[in-house]
């Protein structure tokens, strides 16, 4: 059985220092992080997007993200937009406070009470949103089974955590696919080596992982078969 | 807007949300800006620089900035760098903790007492090495 790595939820927060909100922000994420759904939830720092490699601006493609901004300023939601990948969903401190009618408190540095309690909000709603990206996932990857996380995942800090990426030829331009090789040897175990199918179930499941634009979903799905053709004869020597 | 306000130190920790040294790193920079020298310093939301805001890299370049980080990679300092910001010194939580190693940090969201311990020891070199950047730039004045 080859393991896929499995499929968690990625959550960056702003953590912005100027102010409550972002410390909320902070504060929510790490709850989730470390105490409700350590399992299910994994995390970059935000800054690393800038000065990061490939593999840390792999991570909304290859995690289901969830930006978690402070403000409307969406500093998380943009950044991981920009360097990265489409974020899965969003949400803003300030502006889910206002709906809920919660103050954010006054300690930027050390949550007060109204603060703390505005963190245990706003981890609930992280946790709903998880819940619903899973859910909706599952679903999904009921064919081809996820197993372990990947290695240096288990911390729940993704940096250095050697998101595998290959890099295909489609259309003429390079783009780096995130693990195309274990989703390729998945398949190649399963004796799935040809056959009727087998480009609509490769491209399902390299869409889990990687954002396919849909204007260029035959181009992928013709060089996703190609490289697996070769893939294959690498295997059989 | 006085002199002495626009002529603010930033100080800009890394905040890494993955890893207990950038709590420290936080904390330490709340001190400074909080309690030590709350008067000659203010931070700055690191996501705004690593996002291209326009305004927080005019900022970065137009103030002295003292980077806190908590790892190795460096994000605080680069970001900044990379914006072409006036970094004036840089701090790793890591160098702190190898002079006192008996401070271990409890967990990212909650430091315990030793990690507190560990972000004011960092705190007081920072609020240090402010006191040098203001005196050098009073000295420069005349």
């Amino acid at each position: 059985m080859v393991d896929l790595p499995k499929k968690k939820v990625g959550i960056i927060a702003c953590a912005g220092e100027e102010i409550p909100e972002g410390t909320i922000s902070r504060v929510a994420a790490r709850m989730v992080l470390e105490e409700v759904r350590p399992e299910d939830t994994v995390t970059l720092c935000l800054p690393l997007f800038l000065s990061g490699d490939e593999r840390e601006r792999a991570f909304a493609r290859f995690y289901p993200t969830i930006a978690v901004d402070g403000c409307e300023k969406l500093c998380a939601k943009r950044a991981t937009e920009k360097y990265s990948g489409p974020v899965s969903s969003y949400l803003v401190v300030d502006k889910l406070l206002q709906m809920r009618g919660l103050s954010p408190g006054e300690g930027r540095h050390k949550l007060d009470e109204a603060g703390q309690r505005a963190a245990e909000v706003v981890a609930q709603e992280i946790v709903s949103q998880v819940e619903g990206i899973l859910g909706a996932k599952r679903i999904v990857a009921a064919a081809p089974k996820v197993a372990t996380a990947p290695a240096g995942a288990g911390t729940t800090c993704a940096c250095a955590s050697g998101i595998p990426i290959t890099q295909v030829k489609i259309g003429g331009v390079s783009v780096g696919l995130v693990a195309l090789e274990p989703i390729f040897e998945q398949f190649y175990q399963e004796g799935r080596q040809d056959g009727p199918g087998l480009d609509e179930d490769l491209m399902k499941t390299v869409k889990l992982y990687n954002h396919v634009p849909p204007s260029a979903e035959e181009r992928y799905k013709a060089a996703l078969l190609e490289e697996y053709e070769k893939f294959c004869r690498r295997k059989r020597g | 807007m006085s002199r002495k306000e626009d002529n603010k130190v930033l100080i800009i920790p890394c905040s890494g949300i993955g890893k207990a040294f950038g709590s420290v790193g936080r904390e330490a920079m709340y001190m400074v800006v909080e309690e030590l020298r709350p008067e000659e310093t203010e931070t700055l939301c690191l996501s705004l620089l690593t996002l291209g805001d326009e305004e927080a890299k005019e900022r970065v370049r137009s103030h002295p900035v003292i980077t806190i980080d908590g790892c190795p990679k460096g994000c605080a300092e680069e970001n900044v760098k990379s914006v072409g910001g006036r970094s004036v010194a840089n701090f790793r939580v890591v160098d702190t903790y190898r002079e006192h190693p008996e401070l271990k940090v409890r967990s990212v969201l909650h430091l315990g007492e030793a990690g507190r311990k560990l972000a004011r020891i960092l705190a007081k070199k920072v609020a240090s090495q402010v006191d040098t950047v203001k005196m050098k730039e009073e000295m420069t004045d005349g």
